[in-house]
């Protein structure tokens, strides 16, 4: 199982230092489907970064398989990073505008070294995991900036199942999508699921969506004990919470 | 024979084949740039054949024939002890040139190295190397040239001196769109998403941010290249860069200076014109290429 | 009565390096005096293309054809003079994500008056309007104006926005993407926001493919797939019980009703087939379906679908 115990994690912003999650604890079976909703700002990405061992908590632990997480980001442990991984909201920007779409959703196994030798393995097992999210084989060819938001996200989707995860984490995966690409992706990931028992934790700000297909509701304000930051509070020159404050009676005034 | 004469033939063909690709290429440009760039392929090409249209004797002094007005026989005259001002010209294009691409290939390399230090460390790092950056950027490239080249003529001789002269004043700018760069790079999701995949530091770099990186490096140093040969012009004037003997088109234009009294314009003319010239074309064709790498914002409101 | 805005046949196409990208073809759609029209669609479908396409914020790139006519004037082929006297006054927008569509860089107070006096007002009607409408809004226009528009909440810069948009009194107000960027529990709020707006007596054109925010709005709904409008009625109908194949399967999607995806995906706007857009997605495919595109034909109680399937009536 993936699991966060008590992680904290402060953030220094121009307003003074912010608590992005505080003493969060969450547990994601594998085959199961674990739903994260709450209001934006409230930490769901932060805690979903460090359970991706990308971000380092300031307290608290991930555990992984029953493995500790140790060490976080470009020392992570290349062994662990692939058991879990992380499809982040914006497809766009997720991806190296550099690299063709094809190149792109292989990269994971060319930076682990773990690509077939042969270049028609490579094109076989490219095409297996295209045609498993939905991309047609011409897409592959292109550039991101070539293809539309809904088929890059479909690649993304595909560049973290390559790597075979046992746990995967998406953060706001159809935010920005629409309803028919919100629900193949969803389709190709229930399909991995049952294939290989991928232990899932859906992150998002739909309650909807969250009720209508995750087994378990997690509520980041009940496990964080922090308040959701409005991100224009972090820029004011009024200074931290007080200010939210004033804007909250201000707006219901 | 014939044998000269097929690679004669096999030449030709190569040349009328990159003519044909580069011709096809040109004709999607601007007219100011393809004017630019004829041009620059003209003093280009007179610089590397420098020695085969104009052999240049500094011993061929030609006594009667001091200060003769450009004529057939001389087509930008001649200077003050007789020698042939085209000649002359072309070879120093040709130095001035070599001097002045080097001289900004070490102020790129040296600003993407300091760049690369203070975008990846970040943190104290990048805060004490951007400072002593700051610094740098902000000495006057005139005087602080001057003063290295005066420092270190003795040890490096005259064309060591101006490369790193340029070198060192030039770097600056460089750093700072370098860091720039990678700063804005790390933070977005694709890096985050390569180093869950399995990349290290290495694999980033090299996958992910020198691809990135090349064009605005590349540009940079395109752009610097007439800077630096307007420094080493200036400096060569002053008699502060290249020993004559190695005329570069600053000091040809320092020996003009001197003849402009005695009513010989051309020697000044010319060597000028050439520094306008390959300043002005190097810099239209790198500011096309920045156009294209980074269109402006074109309000195209309307119907 | 004729229509406030009529749009008949309206085609734009970008020439682009890859071709010429066919972004709405032949588009026909009235808005009467006070009416909610909904123009819904997946991105792509021509629907963004359509709103900025009646207030003629389109590239130079583009072949235009057709007309749109407000209170019988064809916006199209307005002068510039007359353009800038019909934004604004008589349509305005109110942009997806007001964080971005204000200068970040200026007080709020300057800008807003800016929009006003822009809309034709002098210098006091501008701030009594101003003052007034904001009011309505519930905002205070003295405590805002020397605040920058990254210092107010999501909801109170959504605000701001309605009210540049509402400061010259417009027959029609174009709302695009309203709900873009902002948490599914503030639909509600930003459906009540709209109607509010509504129920100031102007015609209000909502551009969305949020299907949530749609079922919420009520009032007349257009569905878009690859530039054409498919289907056409009144959006309760179309909730209830779809007449276009492409709306039964868009709303099967949806994750409280099946949460099943439509296989395939939509067609390239370079190359878009000589008939029926969706055939080759379409679960009730038919012979006709890969021959022509077909019309607009009438289904029911002001329905109207883009199928073949509804010819025979």
């Amino acid at each position: 199982m993936l699991s966060a115990d008590a992680v904290t994690k402060t953030y220094r912003a121009a307003a003074g230092r912010v608590v992005a999650v505080d003493g969060a604890s969450l547990i994601v079976q594998p085959g199961t489907r674990v739903g994260l909703v709450g209001p934006s700002g409230s930490g769901k990405s932060t805690l979903a970064q460090i359970m991706a061992m990308l971000l380092e908590p300031d307290s608290g632990s991930v555990t992984i398989d029953g493995d500790r997480v140790e060490k976080w980001g470009l020392r992570s442990l290349r062994a662990m990073r692939h058991r879990v991984q992380l499809i982040f909201q914006a497809p766009r920007v997720s991806v190296d505008p550099r690299l063709r779409v094809g190149d792109a959703i292989l990269e994971p196994l060319a930076a682990s070294g773990m690509l077939p030798a042969g270049a028609d393995e490579r094109r076989a097992l490219l095409q297996s995991w295209a045609a498993r999210v939905g991309l047609t084989n011409d897409l592959l060819e292109r550039f991101p900036h070539e293809v539309s938001e809904g088929q890059l996200q479909r690649a993304c989707l595909a560049r973290a199942l390559v790597v075979c995860p046992r746990y995967l984490i998406c953060d706001e995966l159809s935010s920005m999508l629409d309803v028919s690409t919100q629900a193949a992706l969803l389709e190709a990931i229930a399909a991995v699921q049952d294939e290989h028992g991928l232990g899932l934790l859906l992150i998002t700000h739909d309650r909807v969506l969250a009720d209508a297909w995750c087994g378990e509701i997690a509520d980041i304000r009940e496990l964080s004990r922090c308040e959701a930051v409005d991100p224009a509070v972090c820029f004011s020159d009024d200074g931290g919470f007080r200010a939210q404050r004033a804007l909250e009676r201000l707006d219901a005034a | 024979m014939s044998a000269g004469g097929g690679a004669l033939a096999g030449s030709l063909r190569l040349g009328a084949g990159i003519g044909q690709r580069a011709g096809s290429a040109v004709r999607g440009w601007p007219l100011a740039v393809r004017i630019a760039a004829g041009v620059l392929a003209v003093l280009v090409v007179g610089a590397l054949a420098a020695d085969v249209i104009a052999p240049l004797d500094d011993r061929a002094v030609d006594l009667d024939n001091i200060l003769a007005a450009p004529s057939w026989s001389h087509l930008l005259g001649t200077d003050e002890v007789g020698r042939d001002l085209l000649a002359r010209v072309l070879h120093g294009i040709q130095i001035s040139l070599m001097i002045a691409v080097s001289a900004a290939l070490t102020a790129a390399l040296a600003g993407t190295l300091v760049g690369i230090v203070a975008g990846t460390m970040g943190g104290k790092v990048d805060a004490v190397v951007m400072r002593v950056t700051d610094v740098f950027a902000s000495q006057n490239h005139f005087l602080f040239g001057i003063l290295l080249v005066v420092l270190f003529r003795p040890v490096l001789g005259g064309a060591g001196a101006i490369m790193l002269s340029v070198g060192l004043t030039h770097w600056p700018s460089l750093a700072r769109i370098v860091r720039g760069e990678l700063m804005s790079l790390r933070e977005r999701p694709f890096v985050a998403a390569a180093i869950g995949g399995g990349a290290g530091r290495l694999r980033l770099a090299r996958r992910h941010y020198l691809p990135h990186l090349l064009p605005a490096v590349g540009l940079a140093f395109v752009l610097t290249v007439p800077h630096a040969i307007f420094h080493e012009s200036a400096l060569s004037f002053l008699g502060l860069g290249l020993e004559p003997h190695r005329a570069s088109l600053g000091n040809i234009l320092a020996d003009g200076q001197r003849s402009l009294l005695a009513g010989g314009w051309w020697i000044a003319l010319f060597p000028g014109l050439a520094i306008l010239l390959a300043s002005m074309t190097i810099g239209t064709l790198a500011e096309s290429w920045r156009e294209r790498l980074h269109p402006r914002w074109r309000s195209e409101l309307e119907l | 009565m004729t229509a406030l805005l009529e749009v008949k046949d309206l085609s734009v196409g970008f020439r682009t390096r890859r071709g010429v990208v066919q972004a709405l073809s032949q588009a026909s759609v009235s808005v009467e005096q006070g009416e909610l029209l909904l123009v819904v669609g997946e991105s792509g479908s021509g629907k963004t293309v359509l709103a900025h396409s009646l207030l003629r914020l389109l590239p130079r790139n583009v072949d235009v054809s057709g007309s749109i006519r407000l209170g019988g004037e064809d916006v199209l082929a307005l002068q510039p003079d007359a353009l800038r006297r019909v934004r604004g006054r008589r349509m305005a927008l109110i942009p997806q994500s007001p964080a971005s569509s204000l200068n970040p860089v200026r007080r709020l107070g300057g800008q807003l008056l800016e929009a006003a006096r822009a809309r034709g007002l002098t210098e006091a009607q501008s701030r009594k309007r101003l003052r007034e409408l904001l009011g309505e809004l519930g905002l205070d226009l003295d405590s805002i104006s020397g605040r920058y528009i990254h210092q107010l909440s999501g909801g109170m810069q959504q605000r701001v926005v309605n009210a540049m948009a509402l400061v010259g009194e417009p027959d029609i107000v174009i709302a695009d993407e309203p709900t873009s960027g902002l948490d599914s529990d503030l639909v509600d709020a930003t459906a009540a926001q709209l109607r509010e707006i509504s129920a100031r007596g102007a015609s209000l054109l909502v551009i969305t493919h949020d299907l949530r925010l749609a079922e919420r709005l009520g009032g007349r709904l257009a569905l878009l797939y690859a530039s054409r409008i498919v289907e056409v009625g009144p959006a309760a109908a179309f909730f209830q019980s779809p007449s276009h194949p492409y709306g039964r399967e868009l709303l099967r999607a949806l994750p409280e009703r099946e949460g099943k995806s439509i296989p395939g995906m939509s067609p390239e706007l370079t190359a878009l087939p000589g008939h029926c857009a969706f055939a080759d997605r379409c679960p009730d495919r038919f012979e006709p379906c890969t021959e022509s595109v077909p019309d607009l034909y009438p289904v029911r109680d002001g329905v109207h679908a883009r199928c073949f399937a509804h010819a025979e009536r």
